[in-house]
């Protein structure tokens, strides 16, 4: 008897086990209609910070606190640059330890000179079509170690990663100093000296950029540069000028680099104890993944004198099904850029009830179906067009992201200061391509899709579309390639096949890894699909005319990676190239013309821009990243509220 | 002499299917579609100029040895393999051999914890149930040892973190260590036990449910032979009869899995490390085929590929010590 009474107990702390897992569903809700996006017309740029009580909190000045981020992806162990490693979290946070940088990205999304660094710059056209920029930088900066910051660091920054000698180790790609003159011989080890690169005075260095890069759209980054310390990681040797150019004078070798900068313990790469950041690297544990930052206490501040308010950062990994659960168990601070109505609602679940706030911003991308131009017949723009008339864009951005997007039309992001400035415009020029079966047969008609599977002329009704090639009938089908476990690719299923269908396509699916489609999309191989659904972001200084440029080249390489040859847009997007950085006017008008054109050749169909949402504890105050200022950025402006 | 030349023909044969496999492992990875240069730099492009871009691509496809024929790629890895040389991670952008310890020590951690908890608790109750057979205890312990061996590791692992990180929270919900903790080396231990407890408790419920009716099926048929018979008509106490003359020969199929627990040390769960963060072997491997890093994945398999073959031999061995009936020769 007490042995059964024991069994039902069992059994039934097994239901309660059971009922209580779930039960913890019941907890998150996708109730995006009844709780639209309280910003969902504003743009990344006019970011929202929603946080109780901020106004009574002032930013401290003395730094104290501190912040645990929390980030899908892995913090790994190293923290020279994106050349040694480009993995999402390492990418931001070299901007933590590294700056001064001469030219800064500001906040709202334009390249300036850095007047906390730089003291006075100059450029000179030079008589053989060359540019030279000279920059003095300012006195009584310092490294994180009291050391001051002169123009060799500038200079050595320069020398080193355009180095043979740097090149051997682990392969770094010495590509800093590509768009000087003298480059080529340096790298190749032929001259001691760079050319291009020179060292004035102690406070003052120049670049020369080669005559066929210009002119050039961003070419204020050509002045762009910053220090690396010459006594950490080339001790004993020095930087000298001379006529012919800058140069690295004493023992300076690849052995000394593996040493200064690759040794596994006390290298630069893995344990940079000399930075010029507003954080200090402290510690990185490789088992659990965790990184340790704290206030660098002789940072001058950013390109506004900003400095950090919060002493230490601390970044952990943490995983999407459980991240908001962190965040509420107060084991992490901050989780940004989070996506999807599932983890934005739990999320405003917490802000509703007091324990989180947040800040939201659009993506400055979209995720996208990307067309192969080069293949039949998505090389019709007929056919793409008459794909996208078969997609209700804005339902599959509302069922894919529980309300947190929106849709855009054209290659530009909802945070661009192009798209803020011609909102109107785009509403009143820009095809939306709303979904329209009737338009799509049309178009399709129009390209010769009608003949039915006898040959006979098309009638409704009679299924999947033919067209007359080279004498022969060829069906109407198109490869579709998609990655395994992606919702888009879910939805997608369930919303174009069926329209494709009415309108006289056929749509094949295929899905496989990420790798393989990658390697489809770079024409690896068999050329075998139409399209292929992805997401794109768009980089600081965007350059949309290699992306759509003739030249074989650009698709070879994977910039073009829509195989698209149509003089009209390369032309559209290559004349934006040469415009000066500070004619904005041009610059936009022409942007215009090349988002017009972009609309009716649609490479892409654009499909949703991501409402991202940052959560955090309500002592974090002054949060205001937005996807054009990363978190990196942003935690300068922060500071918590014990 | 016989265990001497037994034990040389399986170093033999060990080396022969070595080879052959490494073969066979290269020719699959090699020919599975994806460019490794592109999943190493192409997340750079956007913030790249095109010919920065390619001539990045050449620098690393000639670092890589890509360019160059298929032998000799092979001979190169092969040769490098066996000096210890295991090649470069395209993911880490570091040496194999730098990158693979600390999940290896995460991995061998949190196994070791596992299988120390599994055996203390199946073995004595696979012997409790086979002693007591078709009693309500053995029928409960076969009901809850089939729920714990049958419901899927991710389901138990999302229950825990529920209940016992959530609900209750008195266990952090994932990763090795406190974010920002500091403290003594006792206390960092303690800290670490502390995120290993829902881990290990995940892993061990399949596995005291696979292990216990595996003990209690050798000892039911132990039981059963007629020296414990004689035994017991000796006179015998009960205690003496079943751990001394059964369970030793119960033994038998039960060190086959113990031995495949213990190679199993090295092997990672990708369930378990992605649920909870633990940052192993897994979770390495399968990044490593997620982006074409042949290196990571090679040295890993031709690793597996070691430990199992001499992981049968040491379980030959294994037999003799725990069976003197056994003979290696034969």
């Amino acid at each position: 008897m007490k042995k059964k009474r024991l069994f039902s107990l069992l059994l039934a702390g097994a239901l309660t086990i059971s009922l209580a897992a779930c039960g913890g569903q019941e907890g998150v809700t996708n109730n995006a209609s009844e709780n639209p996006s309280s910003s969902s017309e504003e743009t990344g740029a006019q970011a929202s910070a929603e946080t109780q009580a901020e106004e009574a909190s002032v930013k401290p000045e003395t730094p104290s606190g501190q912040l645990i981020f929390g980030f899908v992806t892995d913090l790994e162990g190293e923290f020279y640059d994106t050349a040694f490693n480009n993995t999402a979290t390492n990418y931001k946070t070299y901007d933590l330890i590294h700056g001064y940088e001469t030219v800064s990205y500001t906040k709202e999304g334009e390249f300036v000179y850095n007047p906390t660094v730089v003291k006075s710059h100059e450029e000179v056209e030079n008589e053989d079509g060359t540019k030279t920029y000279t920059i003095t930088i300012n006195d009584g900066l310092t490294w994180s170690d009291g050391t001051p910051i002169t123009a060799k660091d500038y200079v050595f920054q320069m020398l080193l990663e355009s180095s043979p000698e740097m090149n051997q180790v682990d392969g770094y790609p010495s590509l800093s100093g590509i768009y000087y003159v003298g480059y080529e011989e340096y790298l190749a080890g032929e001259t001691e000296y760079f050319q291009g690169v020179r060292l004035v005075d102690d406070m003052t260095y120049s670049l020369t950029v080669k005559a066929d890069e210009l002119p050039f759209h961003y070419d204020i980054t050509y002045a762009s540069s910053m220090p690396r310390p010459l006594f950490v990681i080339a001790p004993g040797c020095d930087v000298v000028d001379s006529e012919e150019g800058a140069y690295i004078s004493g023992d300076f070798t690849t052995e000394l680099l593996q040493e200064t900068i690759n040794n596994p313990d006390t290298g630069y790469r893995y344990n940079p104890q000399v930075t010029c950041g507003p954080y200090k690297f402290v510690s990185y544990d490789t088992a659990s993944r965790q990184g340790i930052f704290e206030v660098n206490p002789n940072f001058a501040g950013d390109y506004r004198g900003v400095k950090p308010a919060i002493q230490t950062l601390i970044i952990k990994t943490v995983n999407s099904q459980t991240q908001i659960n962190e965040l509420s168990a107060g084991t992490v601070d901050i989780l940004v850029q989070i996506s999807g109505g599932d983890d934005i609602n739990a999320g405003l679940d917490l802000v509703d009830a007091g324990s989180a706030g947040k800040n939201t911003y659009f993506r400055n991308g979209y995720g996208k179906i990307q067309f192969d131009c080069s293949q039949f017949p998505t090389d019709s723009v007929n056919v793409r067009q008459a794909i996208a008339y078969c997609l209700d864009r804005n339902e599959f951005a509302r069922q894919y992201s529980g309300g947190y997007a929106s849709i855009v039309h054209a290659a530009y992001g909802l945070a661009q200061w192009e798209y803020v400035e011609s909102q109107t415009w785009i509403d009143e020029n820009l095809n939306a391509y709303d979904k329209n079966i009737e338009k799509a047969k049309e178009l399709l008609a129009a390209d010769g899709w009608n003949k039915n599977a006898s040959g006979g002329d098309y009638q409704d009704g009679d299924g999947l579309r033919y067209k007359e090639v080279d004498g022969q009938l060829v069906p109407l089908v198109i490869e579709w390639a998609n990655t395994e476990n992606n919702p888009v690719s879910d939805l997608l299923n369930t919303m174009l096949p069926e329209a494709m269908e009415q309108a006289g396509m056929q749509l094949n699916a295929t899905t496989m890894d990420f790798p393989t489609l990658s390697a489809s999309i770079g024409h690896q191989g068999d050329t075998i699909y139409n399209m292929y659904n992805l997401a794109t972001g768009f980089a600081s200084a965007h350059s949309p005319w290699y992306y759509y440029s003739t030249d074989e080249r650009f698709m070879t390489n994977g910039y073009n990676s829509n195989w698209i040859v149509d003089e009209e847009l390369a032309e559209a997007s290559g004349a934006l190239k040469s415009i000066p950085y500070d004619d904005r006017e041009t610059w936009l008008s022409t942007w215009q013309n090349y988002i017009k054109v972009w609309n009716e050749k649609l490479p892409d169909i654009p499909l949703y821009s991501d409402e991202y949402h940052d959560f955090f504890n309500p002592k974090v105050k002054g949060w205001e990243a937005s996807s054009i200022w990363d978190w990196s950025r942003a935690v300068l402006d922060a500071w918590v509220e014990e | 002499m016989g265990k001497g030349r037994y034990l040389l023909k399986r170093i033999i044969y060990i080396i022969f299917v070595f080879f052959i496999i490494s073969i066979l492992m290269f020719i699959i990875y090699k020919s599975t579609p994806g460019d490794p240069v592109e999943m190493m730099i192409g997340g750079n492009r956007a913030n790249m100029r095109p010919e920065m871009y390619e001539q990045q691509y050449k620098q690393v496809e000639e670092m890589l040895g890509l360019n160059k024929p298929l032998p000799l790629q092979y001979f190169s890895w092969i040769g490098n393999m066996l000096t210890g040389n295991f090649g470069y991670s395209t993911q880490y952008k570091r040496q194999v051999i730098d990158i693979i310890g600390s999940p290896m020590k995460n991995t061998i951690l949190l196994n070791l914890c596992s299988m120390v908890v599994v055996f203390l608790i199946s073995v004595p109750l696979g012997i409790a149930t086979a002693v007591r057979k078709n009693s309500i205890f053995d029928k409960a312990v076969q009901v809850l040892t089939i729920v714990g061996y049958s419901i899927p590791s991710f389901i138990i692992a999302l229950l825990a973190i529920f209940l016992l990180a959530i609900k209750i929270p008195i266990f952090p919900i994932s990763g090795v260590q406190t974010a920002g903790f500091r403290g003594n080396s006792l206390e960092m231990l303690l800290d670490t036990a502390k995120h290993m407890v829902l881990p290990v408790l995940v892993m061990s419920v399949g596995g005291v449910g696979g292990i216990t009716r595996y003990v209690r099926a050798s000892m039911i048929d132990a039981l059963r032979m007629d020296y414990i018979k004689t035994a017991r008509s000796k006179g015998l106490r009960e205690r003496v009869v079943i751990y001394v003359h059964a369970f030793r020969n119960a033994l038998i199929p039960v060190v086959t899995v113990t031995t495949w627990w213990i190679i199993g040390l090295f092997g990672g769960s990708v369930v378990i490390e992605s649920i909870f963060l633990w940052p192993g072997l897994g979770q390495m491997l399968l990044n490593g085929l997620m982006q074409r890093d042949f290196s990571v994945v090679l040295t890993m398999q031709m690793f597996y590929v070691v430990l199992a073959l001499t992981g049968n031999v040491i379980m030959d061995i294994a037999y003799t010590l725990v069976d003197p009936r056994v003979r290696l020769e034969n």
